[in-house]
Parts: C-alpha cells; sequence; structure tokens
C-alpha cells in the first residue's frame, strides 16, 4: 500500500515540505490556498494528497514562507519571496515534475511551475485582499493587520494585481457558473469558518487530477 | 445552471448556500421576503465578508464598504434589488 504517513522534507533554507505516494510515476506539486484559506482546506488538501498517492501520484506539499510551519514571519515576506520560493520546492523534490496542482490563491502563484497546471475555483489576489479587509472591517480589528494576517506592502501591494493566468484545466463547484472544465458537487471548505472534512469531494478531484495527469 | 440561464437569484441562493452551509432544501425556499442578517443565525458578521466577495466575483460587480449596511442585508430581496442595481439592470 502506498497510503500511510506523509514524508517530512524541506526546501528553500529550513522551509517545510510533506511528499505523499510514490516516487516513480507522475510528480505533482500542490499549491494551497492563501491565508485563512489555507487552515480552512486542510482536511481536504490531506484527503486529497493521500487520495492521489493511492491512485500512484506522487505530491509534493509546501507550506509557502510565512506559511504554516514556516520558521519566517508572514509581514517580513514579499509577493517576490513567494514566487521565488516555488522554484526551491520543486528544485527540492529532486525529480522531474509533471506541473501543479493549485487551490484557489495558490493558483496565483502556479505560472511560475514549468509544466502543466490544474486548479479548483481559482480566485483573484483583489477577492482575496478584500476578504480580509472586510474580515478585519467585522471584527473590529485594524484593517492594516487584517484578521491576524499582517501583510508588507511588497506583499499586498502585487497580490492585489494577481491573477490566474490562462491556460489551466479548471475545476469549480456546481454552485459556481463562472468558466470551468468541469464542474463538481462539494462543500466549499475554504468558506466555512469551522474546519470542514469532504471526502467524497477529496475522491472526486483525485479522479479528475489523475485522469489528467496520465492524459 | 449555466451563467446564461441562472437568475441573480438562483446565482444569490448558491452562493447563501456555499458560504453560509445553508443546506438545498432550505436555499430553495428563499423569498424575497426572508429575512437575512439579524434572523439567519449563520449570516454573522464575518460571514457576510465572505458572502459580499463571493457576489462580486460570481456576480461581476464591485461592492464599496460604505454600501454595506443592515438595509442591504435585511432581506433577500432588498439583497438581489442591490444587485441588481449595481448592474445596471
Amino acid at each position: 500500500m502506498t497510503r500511510g504517513a506523509p514524508r517530512v522534507h524541506s526546501y528553500g533554507d529550513g522551509e517545510a515540505m510533506l511528499g505523499f505516494g510514490p516516487a516513480s510515476g507522475p510528480q505533482l506539486l500542490i499549491l494551497q490556498p492563501l491565508f485563512e484559506e489555507m487552515n480552512r482546506s486542510r482536511a481536504l488538501i490531506a484527503a486529497l494528497c493521500r487520495g492521489l498517492a493511492d491512485r500512484g501520484i506522487g505530491c509534493w506539499l509546501p507550506d509557502l514562507p510565512g506559511t504554516g510551519e514556516s520558521p519566517r514571519a508572514l509581514d517580513t515576506l514579499t509577493w517576490s519571496d513567494w514566487r521565488e520560493a516555488v522554484p526551491m520546492v520543486v528544485a527540492a523534490t529532486g525529480v522531474p515534475v509533471l506541473g501543479s496542482v493549485a487551490l484557489r490563491g495558490g493558483a496565483l502563484l502556479d505560472g511560475v511551475v514549468v509544466g502543466r497546471h490544474w486548479r479548483l475555483a481559482p480566485t483573484s489576489g483583489r477577492s482575496l485582499l478584500s476578504d480580509l479587509r472586510r474580515s478585519a472591517l467585522a471584527s473590529g480589528s485594524d484593517p492594516a493587520t487584517p484578521a491576524g494576517y499582517t501583510l508588507s506592502p511588497g506583499l499586498a501591494g502585487p497580490l492585489a494585481a494577481a491573477d490566474a493566468a490562462p491556460d489551466a484545466r479548471t475545476v469549480r463547484l456546481v454552485s459556481d457558473d463562472r468558466p470551468a472544465n468541469l464542474r463538481v458537487e462539494g462543500i466549499p471548505v475554504w468558506r466555512r469558518p469551522e474546519p470542514q472534512a469532504d471526502a467524497a469531494l477529496a475522491e472526486l478531484l483525485a479522479d479528475d487530477i489523475a485522469a489528467w495527469a496520465k492524459a | 445552471m449555466t451563467g446564461a440561464t441562472a437568475t441573480i437569484e438562483d446565482q444569490l441562493r448558491a452562493i447563501l448556500r456555499d458560504v453560509l452551509g445553508v443546506d438545498a432544501a432550505r436555499a430553495e425556499a428563499i423569498d424575497d421576503d426572508t429575512p437575512l442578517f439579524g434572523a439567519m443565525p449563520e449570516l454573522d458578521s464575518m460571514a457576510v465578508a465572505g458572502l459580499l466577495t463571493e457576489i462580486e466575483d460570481r456576480l461581476h460587480i464591485l461592492i464599496d464598504d460604505d454600501e454595506v449596511d443592515g438595509e442591504m442585508l435585511e432581506s433577500f430581496g432588498s439583497l438581489s434589488a442591490f444587485v441588481r442595481a449595481k448592474r445596471g439592470a
């Protein structure tokens, strides 16, 4: 069985990365949603990586600098730091990478990955920043440090203008009628304040990614 | 559902389902008179943030912070009227 605990790797200067699945077969870089959506999507992403591993696909799941297990503070980072981190991740895998699987705001960084791109519900930098600002206003916190996420001008500025480049296979939920190659039933876990899992959605997505990766 | 046939109301119901976790049967029962903010327990001030952003993204409008008030979110009818006016329909 390939199912099991993920392997712990690192990239760059002590940044964290997990590896799932076989070293043979297609290898994909997983780009997580940004900010609070990353935490909300954790269970879905773990289930997706295990599902891909079960389908013979290797997955590499980095925490971007300043997120997750990163030793660096988010407020010290710029958009360039994130863009430059992605090739470091690819180099650290030590294997040829077929392309990327990006969720939500992760799609804003997948253009840096050489190869093919698959996306779930991509969003724009402007939308992510609007969400952060409104959440800060709603919680009575300072909009300059929205919901505990302090962004440097070097991150917030370029992020506001960032949009996902075309040329990707795009999957959305059936409730979202923006352009997509495939629509699937599921819970938008990235929108729910209480962490939620959706095992059926993870399986649907793993099936589509596996077929796409092996095509 | 496609962009060509879905009404603004259909799209708003879908967004409420997604953002608030309202089930399909409850979402279908929402009409113009359904009260929203202050009446729907899932719609707290944090959920409003997600609701507004999804409305912007899926209905292709921009909402200023000072346009958001109790009146706009009072009922499903007032929210859909706001969106319709924004779209210039």
